[in-house]
């Protein structure tokens, strides 16, 4: 489990982040979502390791994250990012092999290359290994990245399995988004902890188990997502106005999102009242 | 590629004013060592090979790989295909510093022909491709990381400065002086002997022999700096090792030869597109060919025109500039598709 206590980060006098206090739990995956510069990026980059929190402490499993060997750290947590610039000619399989590096000196073992072609059929990039990287497809591309970084922890101990995605599917298509997520979400029954940040509201509620709210840098609620995502906390953390639907043929709820609302009423907490009845109105 | 390197090296060592055949090169190669082989070769023979021609042919092979390792190297770094020594101002600074020692130093070591003194202009330019690799990495820093973009533009600058610095001090030489500092600029293996050959060997076998190790931490490195330190790989550490073996390699070739454009660029682009980005063969493919490139180039140098010597940097920027005017248009075309 990934404990995050407290955590503040603070550049040339802005808070960027304060007291976050959440729980990720071990096999779960956990969803980030806030309007741009509430602090997600920071977050992620705070738990992975990337920066440093100006106050606060993150501990992974018992173990605070900074006292973690490099070594140790990268044969149990992994990232995804957004969008790779890479310019030279790589072939996906070098992409993907180097997901290895952590786990082998000089050549790579019979292990690393059995990890390898189960990580490629589990992702479905078999047919593209001996390919050019620079001449996939945006949505091909980002599998083998997600190849990549499930190589890297593939074989780690259960329950120390850690993959961080900051805004995985934003640059893809419809289709490719939900085969990403619903490939990320398969991972956490196989005892890997997930945390996304994420754009879309209902990606988040159709695949992620907790999710963490933020505005300007703090937490506006955290926990299982159909307690979290609620109008109320939506309209509070990006200034829209939302409806959550119930339809019986979906497995989980959807939401809508009606358009701005005015600011007045978003910033005095005493208006929640009014505005709930002027949506009650609308319906 | 071994075997065509050591072609190329007989051709070369054994074309010139004085031919002398492969048998007889063969022939005086057994000499050393001590076995008689019976072909018959004259003292002159000998006597050019041994102290004119091998010198030479060692140094542009030494020449040719560091700079093709630095260029791969530096690309690897930049994460950019377009990268090169000269292009963050490793080369003008070496040079610049050379040229402020070849004007002031002359007094102090009265010229540059024994050890000490290749090893003190050695010395000088490893200062001034160390200084300029420091400078615009410090410009270059954010945050702790290095932002590329600021890099390459800081090496702008230095070029720039480095480029004034040397023609102050050029315009403040005296003829003599003016002489070696314009031939040396142009970039020439003319001085080679086994003197400076022995001074730049260790800077150059460093870089050459180091470089290979760092292959995969570089492959790493093309995701993305962060994405590498995900990967457990100590990113601070690897860009400061491959400065410093950078700005030596650079440095002592510099200082021997000048200038020598365009090989750490057009090399291990030409490696890349046959083998592939692998760093580990792209860095050893780099060394055997720039070697190969280099070794050639100055052949064509010295035989073109002779008894006249162009220089080296002339050849290698003929060859390369219109190569990299195309890689541009590449990049061009691929940008707008």
């Amino acid at each position: 489990m990934l404990k995050i206590s407290n955590i503040g980060f603070r550049i040339r006098g802005r808070n960027l982040l304060q007291d976050i206090n959440i729980v990720v739990r071990t096999g779960t995956f956990t969803a980030v979502m806030g309007a741009n510069g509430a602090g997600k990026s920071t977050l992620l980059k705070i738990l992975s390791g990337d920066i440093r929190p100006s106050a606060g402490t993150v501990s992974w499993n018992g173990q605070d994250l900074g006292s973690y060997p490099v070594g140790e750290l990268s044969r149990k947590r992994a990232v995804l990012r957004q969008q790779y610039n890479i310019l030279l000619p790589f072939r996906a399989r070098e992409i993907i092999e180097m997901g290895r590096y952590p786990h082998f000196s000089g050549k790579l073992t019979t292990h690393c290359k059995n990890v390898i072609k189960e990580v490629a059929a589990y992702v479905g990039v078999e047919g593209m290994m001996e390919r050019n990287y620079l001449t996939l497809s945006g949505g091909e591309q980002q599998r083998v990245q997600l190849a990549r970084v499930l190589v890297q922890v593939w074989d780690a101990p259960p329950g120390e399995k850690l993959i961080m995605l900051d805004e995985p599917v934003s640059a893809l298509d419809i289709h490719y988004q939900h085969q990403l997520m619903a490939l990320v979400k398969t991972l956490t029954e196989n005892s890997f902890t997930v945390i996304a940040v994420l754009h879309d509201l209902n990606l988040a509620m159709q695949y992620a188990d907790d999710v963490l709210l933020l505005k300007k840098g703090r937490s506006v609620a955290f926990g299982d997502k159909y307690s979290v995502m609620n109008e109320e906390a939506i309209r509070t953390t990006f200034d829209v106005a939302a409806m959550i639907h119930y339809p019986a043929a979906y497995g989980y709820p959807f939401i809508t999102v009606n358009g701005q609302i005015n600011n007045k009423q978003t910033e005095q907490s005493d208006n929640y009242v009014d505005s709930n009845h002027f949506f009650e109105g609308k319906i | 590629m071994v075997i065509l390197l050591l072609g190329v090296c007989i051709w070369a060592a054994g074309t010139g004013a004085l031919a002398i055949s492969p048998e007889a090169i063969f022939a005086m190669i057994c000499k050393k060592i001590g076995m008689d082989t019976g072909i018959i070769f004259t003292e002159q023979q000998e006597n050019v090979f041994w102290i004119i021609r091998l010198s030479r042919v060692a140094m542009a092979l030494l020449i040719g790989a560091t700079l093709a390792v630095c260029g791969a190297a530096m690309q690897g770094l930049f994460r950019n295909p377009l990268a090169d020594p000269a292009l963050i101002g490793i080369s003008t600074s070496a040079s610049a510093t050379t040229v402020l020692m070849i004007v002031l130093g002359a007094r102090l070591f009265s010229g540059f022909q024994s050890l000490l003194g290749q090893y003190s202009l050695n010395v000088s330019t490893f200062a001034g491709a160390l200084l300029a690799t420091l400078l615009v990495y410090r410009i270059a820093q954010q945050k702790g990381k290095t932002n590329v973009s600021i890099m390459l533009l800081a090496g702008i600058a230095v070029n720039a400065l480095a480029g004034a610095l040397t023609s102050f001090v050029t315009l403040s030489a005296n003829d003599q002086q003016l002489r070696s500092v314009t031939f040396w600029m142009m970039g020439s293996l003319g001085g080679a002997n086994w003197t400076n050959v022995a001074g730049i060997s260790p800077f150059c076998i460093a870089c050459i022999a180091g470089m290979p190790f760092l292959s995969r931490q570089l492959n790493a490195f093309s995701l993305g700096e962060s994405d590498a330190a995900y990967l457990g790989i100590r990113v601070e550490r690897l860009k400061n090792t491959i400065m410093i073996l950078c700005a030596m390699g650079v440095g002592a070739s510099v200082a021997v030869s000048g200038v020598i454009g365009f090989v750490g660029l057009v090399v291990p682009h030409i490696v890349r597109m046959i083998i592939g980005p692998e760093h580990k063969k792209l860095i050893i493919g780099s060394a055997l060919s720039g070697a190969i490139l280099l070794v050639l180039a100055d052949l064509v140098s010295r035989t073109i025109a002779g008894p006249i010597e162009i220089p080296i940097g002339i050849i290698t920027a003929l060859g390369g500039g219109p190569f990299f005017l195309y890689l541009l248009l590449k990049e061009k075309s691929k940008s707008i598709m």
